[in-house]
């Protein structure tokens, strides 16, 4: 069985991002294969390891600079690459249709992906992916194992968690709690750059994104400063952090 | 002329990065504090590839190079020496000298398990009364039948007690002086070997040291490395890389000293304004940042040179000279910036102080290499 992982460039957490004259200003941004979908890839590698999988091939679209995070996925493990090459700004659901071709020219019956991805923070990807190839979708998975000709997988709920079956071909989404991703080892590293990555223009998609305004989402401070002796304030602070900051 | 790192490199660089902020630094200020040879992090280290950076692929090591293993060096000791120190060695001394001067049997023997971290290596020149005159060792390998015995002292041993193979330097022909010395290949638990407790120092705690004593240790024909009496030779050309390893470890140490200064310089305030507002503070910065980046120019340069064939004696000098003065003076200065907690052992930055001081004594100390720097010039001038 094949396995597709998806994998994105994505700003990596300690990036500071500026604003641009049209929108987000990523100049001066270093990039790295998105945190949510490495999860996707780890367990890809795992279901291969246990025998389930024979192939996973690491699938990205976007810009040049997305081959970075493809060669990451290469030297985890997987064993070839495809690369859906565009400077266009696409939502999840423009993106799914040639996503699907890519997985379906592959022969492959499960696909990998982030809950969400974390640039755009949409986590749309993974059904629209599922709706382009009429295949069932588990999201948010935190256990995942092929058993049978099928899926189980686990899900958290709002009171613990949930547990279900699919049969193949199917798309997970995966989260943290999935696994704990692997190290690349450096001669894994080393050994990416010599595995098969094929890079495709994307044609023409059907719909863009058009950036209208960006703006930094604004963190009002309240500055409370809470007086009197410290058992006083300290109730002060626990009934505050409880009932208005709602975190106890 | 090209000072970009070629990207495989700088692949391997992030790695390693993030592999020592995640593994090592959390670990860091407690084996400082409650010292202990810190094998669980080695073996991490060994599993990632970093112990054996210039062994061949086939060998189980990366097969790169002395730029390479710079880099990955310093990465190590932005995060903490005294694992730089111990990868230094492994990597650069013994590892590198056997590559170099093994034979087949011997690669097969022993290459494979420091290449992989299973085994960590050591060096064994520096004698109680021999350091920068290590030409007067007095340890003693007699010829018997199928070996030579050893008697005597050595001091200051990187894992010492803890790795599994060492370098050994020993004399076979005492009358011979430097010509008259042969490296030998010993295990740990040979009989006749023994080490003295760790040493305490300023700094590096995890790195330990101890003596090591020889009392009539029998080892194989098969464990000597290179010809009789080649034993000085070969151990002074390890020193070149040797030198650019510690000068590596020494910008490591220095980077993060500075990294902390400058996000504490932005943060703390003095009169109503961060202190990096203050020019007796920014110009420190200012000061710290241009000699790293002067110390990083060198070590990449002899690196690179090394890597092309080159002798690079008077340049690894220059590098390991220029880096670790560097360390102890940018330490120094990120201590005076942090003002009273850069002296408290809640901040990491005194223990960037202890542990960068150490790097103008080991590898050679910096009047020596400026001994070395001067014969090299004398050379040039005279041809
Ligand atoms: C933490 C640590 C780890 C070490 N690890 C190892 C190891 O793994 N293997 C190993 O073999 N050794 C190791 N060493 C030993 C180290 O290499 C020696 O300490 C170093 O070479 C200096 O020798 P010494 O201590 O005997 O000092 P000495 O040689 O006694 O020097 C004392 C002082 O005299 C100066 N001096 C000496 N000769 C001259 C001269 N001709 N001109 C001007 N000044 C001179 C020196 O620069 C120094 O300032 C280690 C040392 C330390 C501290």
């Amino acid at each position: 069985m094949t396995i597709v992982t998806f994998v994105k460039h994505v700003p990596d957490a300690e990036a500071r991002l500026g604003r641009g004259p049209d929108g987000l200003d990523l100049g001066g941004a270093s990039f790295a294969l998105d945190g949510m979908d490495e999860y996707g890839v780890e367990q890809a590698l795992r279901l291969r390891e246990a025998g389930a999988a024979s192939e996973v091939v690491a699938l990205a679209l976007g810009p040049a600079r997305s081959e970075e995070a493809l060669r990451s996925a290469l030297a985890l493990g997987a064993d070839r690459a495809v690369l859906l090459e565009t400077d266009a700004a696409l939502d999840p659901i423009a993106q799914a249709p040639a996503l699907a071709e890519v997985v379906r020219e592959a022969g492959a019956k499960l696909v990998l992906v982030g809950g969400k991805q974390a640039d755009w923070d949409s986590a749309a990807l993974g059904p629209a992916l599922a709706e382009a190839l009429g295949w069932p979708l588990l999201d948010w998975a935190t256990e995942l194992a092929v058993e049978g000709d099928g899926i189980v997988a686990v899900h958290d709920v709002d009171d613990g968690s949930a547990r279900w079956a699919a049969p193949l071909p199917a798309v997970v989404t995966a989260q943290q709690g999935l696994n704990e991703p692997r190290y690349p080892t450096l001669p894994n590293i080393m050994k990416a750059k010599r595995k098969p990555l094929e890079r495709r223009p994307l044609a023409a998609a059907s719909a863009t994104v058009e950036t209208i305004h960006v703006e930094r989402p604004a963190h009002a401070r309240r500055n409370v400063v809470l007086d009197g002796d410290v058992a006083t304030a300290a109730r002060e602070l626990a009934r505050r952090l409880r009932d208005e900051a709602k975190v106890l | 002329m090209d000072f970009a790192l070629p990207d495989d490199l700088l692949a391997l660089q992030r790695a390693v990065r993030t592999f020592a902020q995640r593994e090592i630094a959390p670990v860091a200020a407690e084996l400082d504090r409650h010292p202990r040879f810190p094998w669980p992090t080695l073996r991490k280290l060994g599993d990632l590839g970093a112990l054996g950076v210039m062994t061949p692929e086939v060998h189980g090591g990366l097969g790169l190079g002395q730029l390479a293993l710079a880099v990955l060096l310093e990465e190590i000791a932005a995060t903490d020496a005294a694992h730089a120190t111990i990868a230094a060695v492994t990597n650069g001394l013994p590892q590198a000298l056997l590559l170099e001067h093994g034979s087949e049997a011997q690669h097969e023997r022993w290459l494979g398990k420091l290449a992989t971290g299973a085994w960590i290596g050591a060096f064994c020149l520096t004698e109680p009364h021999a350091g920068s005159d290590a030409a007067a060792l007095r340890t003693r390998a007699t010829k018997v039948d199928g070996g030579y015995v050893l008697e005597g002292t050595k001091a200051w041993i990187t894992s010492g007690g803890e790795a599994q193979l060492y370098l050994v330097l020993a004399k076979t022909d005492p009358a011979a002086g430097a010509r008259g010395v042969s490296a030998f290949l010993v295990e740990r638990g040979t009989d006749g070997v023994s080490f003295g407790p760790p040493e305490r120092k300023l700094g590096q705690h995890a790195a330990i040291t101890t003596g090591m004593r020889f009392d009539g240790a029998f080892v194989p024909d098969g464990q000597r490395l290179g010809a009789e009496g080649q034993g000085f030779v070969m151990a002074m050309g390890s020193l070149d890389g040797g030198r650019i390893g510690i000068a590596a470890q020494a910008i490591g140490i220095a980077r993060a000293a500075f990294e902390a200064a400058v996000r504490y310089a932005g943060e703390r305030t003095a009169f109503g304004q961060p202190i990096r507002e203050y020019q007796g503070v920014s110009f420190k910065i200012a000061d710290m940042a241009t000699r790293i980046e002067a110390a990083r120019l060198l070590t990449h340069r002899a690196a690179w040179l090394k890597d092309r064939g080159y002798r690079v004696t008077g340049e690894a000098s220059m590098a390991k000279l220029f880096a670790s003065e560097t360390a102890v003076a940018v330490t120094d200065a990120a201590v005076q910036v942090f003002g009273g907690y850069g002296y408290s052992a809640e901040y990491p930055v005194e223990r960037y102080l202890r542990d960068a001081r150490v790097t103008t004594l080991y590898e050679g100390t910096s009047e020596i290499q400026r001994i070395v720097i001067e014969r090299q010039v004398r050379r040039e001038f005279e041809r």
